[in-house]
This record gives structure tokens, C-alpha cells and sequence, in this order.
């Protein structure tokens, strides 16, 4: 990413410079007695710690008007720190009050700048978190997403699927979980090669992203498994919608990267719905178990078949 | 010295150590390294400390040794996603890059010659693992021995090969088999993995870590593969095998040692002189696998223990005597320590 800001990274270069120069023009250089050396480490953490936050954020985002504010706001502060530093090691004579400008103007303009930028930041990131509705809820742990179908994996499910049974339990309405497995899943591996089923995989994650509601939550299981968590579900419910999710992936006409060629795919699915009773508490594990047990029974009926567990 | 043998006494053969390069970085280290990096690993830090380059491995006759490998598994582990790696790279695993010791084992004809081939060419197909194969009654079972690796990446070479395994009978014989999984350790966080990439039951905090199938699955036949390939096959891995002069890893050859000549209740020092170095040497041979000689002789008289009980019916009072117990008590206490259970809880189970 840091290619895309060569620009804004050059201006400052040349910004310190000239403030480099100016200072060693205007002024003396303090001997060694007269450096004050924690001075030298807390003004020079600043304007460091500043360059480092705005290499991070260039490095992190595409270029734009939030990146501009955010980046501009950064490059003053760290204009203002190094100036600052300058000032321990270049005695300037009175006369000169530039120094005073850049040290004093250029650092509430960046503070001012940044608040800005992170506040556009901020608007940004709601309307992001919006269209990661389906693949996260409630919290993020960008440690745990697949690096296939990007999507998040068991443990965020198991972490989810504890808040969402403790909301559940106290509203007493059940949840219902599906999980989804590519039937003969192996066989693409071994005729197309690893690649393509990978690529599969990734595919798949974004037909059942567009088959599901905006409230459920799509992560990768494991392996070829998906799981879907649909809050306040109930059984004929979970049922239409496995179904439909069946459906769309057996109409689903994946192509294949070299020849093009069409393959076709079927998923069998298990669902299990919370235990909605006031006396046991259902554990994110028992769950899971359950559906896995249904999956496991819908593979043994035939292929592309739907199983509730009892 | 006394140098006369009892003439059903086993001498040790040649063996490799854990530094001793003999695996072909092109096959499994290879596999290894092109899943990581497909899926987002950089090179230098998988590479690291390896001695390992990945130029080299491109030339087809750069050869590592096992400690290699294992520091390899042991830097995939180290990132963030690689809970899957072990069991996306058993699924690749054969039939692999194994030349000719892998074109036997999939035109295999059946699974019993399969695991036959597996066996045989161990030293080329599973290098980082020993595999032996034991029937007890009703089933066949695959203790997964180690070669000197540490608890965790051991753990990564046991799920890779029980996916391996797994996988491959099920593509050569149309259908997911009936199979039992066996791990010593606890259950592992990642359980999600054994569920979807392993068919049939797991089973954690086992006696040993192995995998069992029912023996009615053994000779069931394998349509799609070719018995002339596999006898071509099996001629050229048999070449291979006779050039590299290795039969197995050094501690599975102390293990069959010891499991051998357990008549005669060999000690560190006997068993040193037969493998023909000090006890001092051996020690530290055995050290450098991350063993020592107890561990090796617990462990031999703990599967023996097992196998006597539970398959050959054996009261505790002959096993305590076999093995070597002053009595019955001694050895109850002895397996408890080994197994976590007392030897009237050990059922034919693993």
C-alpha cells in the first residue's frame, strides 16, 4: 500500500529537510554540555512515534480523503515534534520566530486534522461494519479469519455462538445452527487440483453470504464445512432456509479457472436449534455437537440431504 | 567382554538419526512449504533456522534431515492459521511426490496391501513417523511411533498422517472407511479439524497414538488401480531402498530392540554395547532424540503390557513376570503411571 502515498511521504522528506536546513542556516549548533538529553527523548519520541502511526495507516489504507486527513494531521504533528528536537541541538537567535511557528502552529493544526480524519474514520468504519454484517457480529478477532474464504473460523463461532445463546436463553427464543458440507468435496482437490478447490470454497462462502439474512452470521467451519448461526429461528424456519441454501448451491454453476468448465456441487446440512428451556443453559459445544451428529446423518441418507437433530 | 549372544537374541541394524540427511526436500518438505505459502506464510520466516533454501529444493537432489523438518512444522505452527495446515497437507499427501514408493502405494490393490506398501517403504513415505502394524483379534492397528519430534510438532505429524491415511483409502475405495483414531494427547482446541477432515471416530487422552480399521475392510478391492504398475513400482522403490542402507530411525530400532530382547531385561548398558558405542555415547544419542532409556523401555513394556492383557488375556501376575516386575503390585502401579489407568480398566480399546 505504501506505493499508493509516495507522494505524501516525499512531501514531508522534503518539509523536514527545509526545517533542517533553515535551522542549521539561521542558528548554531549547541555543544555536547548544552544538550539536554531526556528533552532530546521525550520531543523526539513524539515526532517518531508520529511517523511510525502514519507509516501504519499508509500502509493500511487505500488512498482517499479520510487516509488525507489522517495522514496530513500526522505529518504536522511529526513536523512540529522534529522542529522541536531541532531546537535541543541548534541554538537559533532570538530574532528568528519561525521556529516558534512551526512548533506552536503546526502542532494544534495536526491534533485538529487528525480529530477530523478519525472522526471520518469512524463514520467509515460503520458503513464497513455494515457490509461485514454476515461475517462478523458483536466483536472482531482478524486472527481467527480463514485465509481461503476470509471468513471467521470455529473458535469465533464457538465465542459468538456463547453471547448469542446468553441473549437467547434470557429471551427465551431459539437459535437454530446450520452446518453445511460440500458433498465429494475431495474429488474437485484430486481432478482440478488444491487451487481450485480453494477457489470453490471461496465461491461457495459468497453464494451462502447472499443467501442468507442480514441478521445471520456466515462463518468457515473447517475444511470444506460451513457454519450458519440464525438468531431467533425456530425449526420450520431453520428448515425453509437449509433448504433454500441447499438449492442455490446445487444451481450454483461454478467455473472452473483454466478450461472454464461448469461443476457442479451439492451440500448436506445439519441443523440444531437451541435447547429453549429455563433449566439447562445450551453450551456453544453441545450445539455444535448436535449439528455435527445431524450433518453426519443427513451424509448417510443420500447426498444433498437435510437433517434437523431431535 | 562378553560377546557370546543367546541365538534368539536381536541385534541392532542400520538406523538413521536425527540429523542424518536422507529426506527429499522435493516430496513432503516441499508439500509443506508450498501450502504455507499459499496460504499467506512468508519464506523467510518458514525457512528460518531450517538451513533450508528454497532454490535448492527446486534442484530435485538437495536431501534434509528430520530435525529440518521438524523445525520447518515448527515454524508453520507458529502462525496464526495453521491449525488446518497439518490436515489439508495429509489430504495432499498422497499421492504426492513420492516417486516410486508412492506410485506402489496407490495402485495398491486393496488397503492390506496398501498399508503393506506404507510398511516397506516407511523410510520414503513417512520418515518423520514409524508405523507398525499390529492385528489384534477383529482389526488392524497402526501405532504411530516417534522419531525424536517434540509433543506438538509430533501431534502435527499425526494428524497430517491420519488424514493422509484416511483420505487415501477413501479415494482408492470409493468410500469414507469405518476408522478409529487414537491420541494420546488431550483434546486439542482445534477439534473442529478432526471432525471435518477425519472419517470416523476420534478418540483423545488414548494409551497410544494410533489408528484402527476393522479387518473386513482389509481385502476389500481397490478397482481403479494397476497391480503391473504397483509390481514396477515396487521393483524400482526396492532399488531405492537398498541404496540408502537404512532400515529405520533410531529409536524405533531401540524400541524393536528392546521389544525383541525383553526375555532378557536389557539395561542401558547391554543395550549400548549391542548398538556397539559407550553407554555415554548412547545416552547422548538418545538425548538428542528427546528421549532417554527409560522412556524407550517404559514405553516398550507398556504396549507389551496392553497387548498381553487385553489380546492375549493374560492375568497381571504373568505380565508382572515377563516384563520383569518384582509382582503383581509393581506392575498395577507402573501401568498406572504409563496409561493414567489401572490394568482391569484397559479394555481391548487402545
Amino acid at each position: 500500500m505504501l506505493k499508493l502515498h509516495k507522494w505524501k511521504i516525499a512531501l514531508l522528506g522534503i518539509a523536514t529537510n527545509i526545517a533542517l536546513i533553515a535551522n542549521l542556516g539561521a542558528g548554531d549548533v549547541k555543544t555536547w554540555a548544552e544538550i539536554n538529553w531526556l528533552d532530546v527523548f521525550s520531543e523526539g519520541g513524539l515526532a517518531t512515534l508520529a511517523v511510525v502511526w502514519l507509516m501504519l495507516i499508509l500502509h493500511s489504507r487505500p488512498s482517499g480523503r479520510v487516509t488525507q486527513l489522517l495522514s496530513l494531521g500526522l505529518s504536522c504533528i511529526a513536523l512540529a515534534g522534529f522542529q522541536d528536537v531541532l531546537d535541543e541541538f541548534i541554538a537559533l537567535p532570538e530574532v528568528v520566530v519561525w521556529d516558534h511557528w512551526i512548533e506552536s502552529g503546526f502542532m494544534p493544526i495536526g491534533l485538529i486534522l487528525l480529530t477530523i480524519g478519525i472522526y471520518h474514520w469512524h463514520r467509515e468504519q460503520l458503513i464497513i461494519s455494515e457490509q461485514l454484517r454476515k461475517r462478523e457480529r458483536l466483536f472482531r478477532e482478524h486472527r481467527d479469519l480463514n485465509f481461503t474464504t476470509n471468513l471467521s473460523g470455529a473458535n469465533y463461532l464457538r465465542k459468538q455462538l456463547q453471547h448469542e445463546l446468553a441473549m437467547h436463553q434470557s429471551e427465551s427464543a431459539p437459535l437454530a445452527l446450520l452446518l453445511i458440507d460440500v458433498d465429494n468435496f475431495s474429488q474437485i482437490n484430486r481432478r482440478y487440483g488444491n487451487s481450485e478447490g480453494d477457489r470453490l470454497l471461496q465461491s461457495l462462502g459468497e453464494l451462502l453470504l447472499l443467501n442468507i439474512r442480514r441478521n445471520d452470521l456466515l462463518c468457515h467451519y473447517a475444511g470444506d464445512r460451513f457454519a450458519v448461526v440464525m438468531p431467533t429461528t425456530g425449526k420450520l424456519m431453520a428448515e425453509t432456509l437449509a433448504q433454500e441454501i441447499a438449492n442455490a448451491v446445487r444451481h450454483f454453476a461454478f467455473k472452473t479457472y483454466n478450461q472454464g468448465e461448469s461443476v457442479f456441487h451439492t451440500v448436506s446440512i445439519g441443523v440444531a436449534l437451541s435447547v429453549s428451556d429455563n433449566q439447562t443453559v445450551d453450551t456453544p459445544e453441545a450445539l455444535i455437537t448436535r449439528a455435527n451428529k445431524a450433518l453426519l446423518h443427513a451424509k448417510e441418507k443420500s447426498q444433498c440431504a437435510i437433517h434437523l437433530a431431535a | 567382554m562378553n560377546t557370546t549372544l543367546s541365538p534368539d537374541n536381536y541385534m541392532p541394524g542400520s538406523f538413521y538419526e536425527i540429523d542424518t540427511p536422507f529426506i527429499a526436500a522435493h516430496q513432503w518438505p516441499a508439500a509443506l512449504i508450498d501450502l504455507a505459502l499459499g496460504r499467506g506464510q512468508e519464506e523467510h520466516k518458514l525457512l528460518r533456522g531450517t538451513g533450508i533454501f528454497y532454490a535448492d529444493i527446486l534442484s530435485g537432489n538437495l536431501t534434509v534431515s528430520p530435525q529440518q523438518c521438524f523445525q520447518l512444522i515448527e515454524n508453520a505452527r507458529k502462525h496464526h492459521n495453521a491449525n488446518e495446515l497439518a490436515f489439508l497437507l495429509g489430504h495432499r499427501l498422497f499421492p504426492g511426490n513420492y516417486a516410486a514408493a508412492g506410485n506402489a502405494l496407490v495402485n495398491a490393490t486393496n488397503l492390506q496391501d496398501a498399508l503393506d506398501s506404507l510398511t516397506s517403504y516407511k523410510i520414503l513415505l513417512v520418515p518423520l513417523l514409524n508405523p507398525r502394524i499390529i492385528y489384534e483379534q477383529e482389526r488392524l492397528v497402526i501405532y504411530w511411533q516417534g522419531t525424536g519430534a517434540n509433543e506438538a510438532t509430533q501431534l502435527f505429524l499425526l494428524e497430517m498422517m491420519a488424514t493422509a491415511l484416511g483420505a487415501l483409502s477413501r479415494w482408492l475405495g470409493g468410500e469414507a472407511l469405518p476408522w478409529q483414531f487414537y491420541f494420546t494427547c488431550t483434546q486439542p482446541a482445534h477439534t473442529e479439524q478432526y471432525e471435518v477432515h477425519l472419517d470416523g471416530e476420534v478418540h483423545f487422552n488414548a494409551a497410544a497414538n494410533a489408528m484402527a480399521i476393522a479387518r473386513e475392510h482389509l481385502h476389500r478391492p481397490w478397482k481403479n488401480t494397476s497391480p503391473s504398475a504397483r509390481v514396477i513400482a515396487q521393483r524400482a522403490a526396492e532399488q531405492q531402498l537398498a541404496e540408502l542402507q537404512l532400515q529405520q530411525g533410531f529409536l524405533a530400532e531401540t524400541y524393536t530392540y528392546l521389544h525383541n530382547n525383553i526375555h532378557s531385561n536389557p539395561n542401558l548398558e547391554k543395550t549400548a554395547e549391542d548398538f556397539g558405542m559407550s553407554s555415554a555415547s548412547f545416552k547422548r544419542k538418545l538425548k538428542k532424540h528427546n528421549s532417554h532409556f527409560q522412556e524407550q523401555y517404559d514405553s516398550v513394556r507398556k504396549d507389551l503390557a496392553i497387548y498381553w492383557l487385553s489380546h492375549e488375556g493374560w492375568t497381571n501376575e504373568q505380565v508382572a513376570q515377563k516384563l520383569h516386575f518384582y509382582d503383581a503390585a509393581n506392575l498395577r502401579r507402573a501401568f498406572k503411571k504409563w496409561t493414567g489407568a489401572l490394568p482391569s480398566k484397559i479394555n481391548k480399546h487402545c
